[in-house]
């Protein structure tokens, strides 16, 4: 026993995937087209939605800091590359977008990253400002009107499929090509995490950037990095966020960063830094996503959905301080 | 006796490892280092001795990079610097072993052995992949090396699960895993158990042999003395002395580290009476300290003293109430008493002056009057607002009284002196007007002038009935100061002494002492 809580405590995914189980078991007990195909792939696409900004966030989190930014820049690349596109290259390809898309990202996080380092003040206060000035700026000079009229590589992609298949009732199911966007970027963040000095320098920072420091590791360069990649990868998620539904809506995401800050930490990541991993991060979504699907499958009001979500996230916090506390 | 005359600046030599030159540190207007110059050459053990605030931990984060000086030059094999950045002095060879560990919590003992040896190869480029491989195999070394295990699990262990012993260990192997030329080490035997310390010397011998030159800071002579080599001493910032160890003996060191023997004066002017104010029996607290009981009578100036781990600051902190004693005893005025939080300890009378100002005690952005009756604050009202005539008086009353040179009370703390600001944290603890004052290193960081007059004050506070307890480490404080001296030792006290017919040595020697033969 004492061993297994052992290896579970050195694992804290375990414990999200434990929750994982449990809720399945149970919802499909009291609800059998739980495993339906349907449910099945609308769990996926929403997973790809938010999984991709996860990504972004665990980074963040792993450094020791906090982004509450990257809804506003998501929204901000995707509505502006979408106008840009259609402004100036209608037929431009996907890809082309989601390069002008992650670019513009990665910039805006880099100022998050500037700002961090230079005035050292806490990353939460800085994302809570840019949050406000990349929204603000977006609708002021960009635009306020939802773009139903996507370029067309944008809408094919957002609806290209990965697998098809039909029912047995007849209903038409598609698991979306996007879905391998999450896939590839979660695979280059584990490696990046794991595999790569710059990875476990981030972890460094975020266990003690003081000692960090002491010891010759640059920390504005892994500051530049971690905010920088986290813009990059939320100009990604913005512009996936965008096919799937096949709408760029300027007030679309901001107020949702909470949703994937809470599925990250629910996959083992400290909020005080220094900790989690890629697989945690997915689990915590899918925990989340699973929660709210299964949820109005049961028939339980969605305002329950919050209540339930907060009830694990406390439960999880218990459990993941009891590991750390020592 | 006086000490050796100090080496002139020395000439520069070729060989020479690293030079120090002219290296000065101010910090918030006390000069930590004051024109310090010293060589050090390849393959050999220098000890860096003196006093706690005497300048040592500045000079060892200077030459790691963590600091630059404020002036001179670091020479690293002729390559001259004005200061040297964290990654340029690993770079150039030179790797610190913190007293603080400075380990990583969050990752594991093989990370933080070697992750600064990959850091270090890859000339701090982070855009590298990482070898674990590589990683595993140089922790794996370095962990043989100091006694660690290399099994997988422990490689992998997170080193906040780690106790503290095992930590300095993991410090330890990596100082010596990068091939370093000079390793630094700053206290490392602090936390260690004998064995442990027997293995560390073997270390350092075979470091010597190999090249690699060791800077050693301890407060233990006579691990010093076993380890052998040169010796620097700073004192105040200033290096008064530099030489080969076998010139000296620990008395001598002792000597020279303190310096103040030749202040014969004493302080001390009243007699202890004979009611007994405070009574302690037994008392305990965890791992901290046991089986500790003694008296301290009205007018009596009492010492406790001992090294860092002795127990002394965790025995203050339960009188004071912020970490109370598990077991045991306290007994105030014959009846007994119950210190659970600071909030009984102040309103039983037992007044205490924290060792740190900066972090345990000073609002330093708040004006010194609010500082001042801040202990007095419920007494201090007209209805239930605050009576700021009432609080101005009572501060302007103490900083007459206690000679604070400030030109208001409306100035925040952070304006004063270091003695000054000692003066205000007293002042707020005479405003409780406690039966029982405790001061934990009271002149830490404090000019001469303003000891000399915390010192009148204490005389004169005892002979108004007060009991004072002074726990410090400076040793011809408590000789001036006191009527007895407590000295503690691993968690026990190992020896009383009266002070008036006490010789410095001794208490010197009782001090430093490893073994058990002063203790009975």
């Amino acid at each position: 026993m004492k061993a297994l809580w052992g290896r579970v405590s050195a694992r804290p995914e375990f414990i999200t995937l434990g929750l994982i189980v449990l809720l399945v078991l149970g919802v499909s007990l009291l609800e059998p087209r739980f495993f339906s195909p349907q449910n099945l792939v609308a769990t996926i696409r929403t997973t790809t939605r938010l999984g991709i900004f996860a990504l972004g966030v665990l980074l963040v989190l792993a450094a020791g800091g906090i982004d509450v930014s990257f809804t506003a820049i998501g929204v901000f690349a995707l509505y502006t590359t979408t106008t840009l596109t259609l402004m100036f290259f209608p037929t431009a390809p996907f890809a082309l977008m989601l390069i002008v898309s992650m670019t513009l990202g990665a910039l805006m996080g880099l100022l998050n990253g500037f700002m961090v380092w230079r005035f050292a003040v806490p990353s939460l206060i800085v994302t809570i400002g840019t949050q406000y000035l990349f929204t603000g700026f977006l609708k002021t000079f960009v635009g306020t009107k939802h773009i139903m009229d996507i370029p067309a590589a944008m809408d094919s992609s957002g609806t290209a499929s990965l697998l098809q298949f039909s029912t047995a009732d007849g209903v038409r199911v598609t698991l979306p090509l996007l879905f391998l966007v999450l896939v590839v970027t979660a695979v280059l963040t584990h490696l990046l995490l794991t595999r790569t000095l710059m990875g476990r320098a981030v972890f460094a920072v975020g266990g003690s950037s003081a000692i960090a420091g002491r010891l010759g590791f640059s920390v504005r360069t892994v500051q530049l990095f971690v905010f920088g990649t986290a813009g990059l990868i939320a100009g990604l998620g913005g512009m996936v966020h965008g096919s799937l539904n096949r709408l760029a809506n300027p007030s679309d995401l901001v107020g949702t960063e909470l949703d994937v800050i809470a599925a990250v930490v629910l996959g083992g990541a400290r909020v005080s830094g220094g900790s989690g991993t890629v697989i945690g991060a997915l689990l915590g979504v899918v925990l989340v996503v699973l929660i709210n699907n299964s949820l109005i499958l049961i028939g339980v009001p969605s305002t329950w959905q919050k209540v339930v979500i907060g009830g694990v996230i406390l439960v999880a916090s218990g459990v993941f301080s009891k590991r750390s506390g020592a | 006796m006086t000490p050796s005359p100090t080496p002139s600046p020395t000439t520069p030599r070729a060989d020479a490892l690293l030079r120090l030159e002219g290296i000065s540190k101010t910090f918030g207007g006390v000069k930590a280092l004051n024109n310090v110059s010293l060589e050090l050459q390849a393959g050999r053990v220098y000890h860096l001795l003196g006093e706690n605030g005497s300048g040592k931990s500045t000079l060892i984060k200077i030459i790691a990079g963590a600091q630059p000086p404020d002036a001179g030059q670091i020479i690293v094999r002729g390559q001259s610097y004005n200061q040297l950045g964290a990654l340029e002095a690993i770079r150039a060879g030179i790797e610190t072993v913190y007293q603080d560990l400075s380990l990583f919590p969050n990752l594991s003992v093989a990370e933080n052995v070697a992750l600064t040896t990959q850091l270090d190869l890859n000339g701090g480029q982070l855009a590298r992949m990482l070898d674990w491989g590589k990683v595993k195999r140089i922790a794996i070394k370095a962990l043989e090396r100091v006694g660690l295990p290399t099994h997988a699990g422990f490689l992998a262990a997170p080193v906040e699960t780690l106790p503290i012993a095992v930590r300095q260990l993991v410090a330890i192997a990596r100082g010596i895993a990068a091939r370093a030329s000079l390793v630094i080490m700053d206290e490392p035997t602090a936390a260690l158990t004998q064995r442990e310390v027997e293995n560390l010397l073997l270390i350092i011998s075979s470091l010597r042999e190999e090249g690699v030159s060791v800077l050693f800071v301890s407060h233990k002579l006579e691990e010093v003395f076993r380890i052998g080599g040169s010796v620097i001493v700073l004192r105040d910032g200033v290096k008064v002395l530099d030489g080969a160890l076998s010139d000296y003996d620990e008395t001598k060191i002792s000597f020279v580290m303190t310096g103040k023997q030749l202040d014969q004066t004493t302080y001390r002017t009243g007699q202890p009476q004979s009611e007994v104010l405070l009574e302690v029996s037994n008392l305990a607290r965890g791992t901290a300290f046991a089986d500790v009981s003694f008296a301290l009578h009205r007018g009596e100036v009492l010492g406790i003293t001992g090294l860092l781990d002795s127990g002394r600051n965790e025995l203050a902190l339960a009188l004071s109430g912020v970490h109370p004693a598990t077991s045991g005893e306290v007994r105030l005025e014959g009846s007994a008493v119950q210190i659970r939080n600071p909030r009984d300890a102040i309103s039983l009378g037992l007044g205490y002056v924290p060792e740190d100002r900066l972090t345990e005690g000073l609002f330093l952005t708040k004006p010194i009057r609010e500082n001042t009756v801040v202990t007095v604050i419920d007494t201090l009202l007209k209805g239930i607002q605050l009576n700021f005539a009432a609080m101005t008086a009572k501060a302007v009353g103490f900083v007459k009284d206690l000679q604070i040179a400030t030109p208001s009370v409306d100035l925040p703390v952070s304006s004063l002196s270091g003695g000054n600001q000692q003066r205000v944290m007293v002042a707020r603890w005479l405003a409780t007007k406690p039966k029982v004052l405790m001061l934990h290193g009271p002149t830490a960081g404090v000019d001469v002038g303003s000891k000399d007059a915390l010192y009148k004050l204490v005389q004169r506070l005892a002979e108004g009935g007060m009991g004072v307890i002074i726990v410090s480490d400076d040793l011809p404080e408590l000789l001036m100061n006191t009527d007895r001296i407590l000295v503690m030792k691993k968690g026990r006290i190992a020896k009383e002494f009266t002070t008036a017919d006490l010789e410095k040595d001794l208490l010197t020697q009782t001090l430093l002492s490893e073994d058990s033969s002063a203790q009975q």
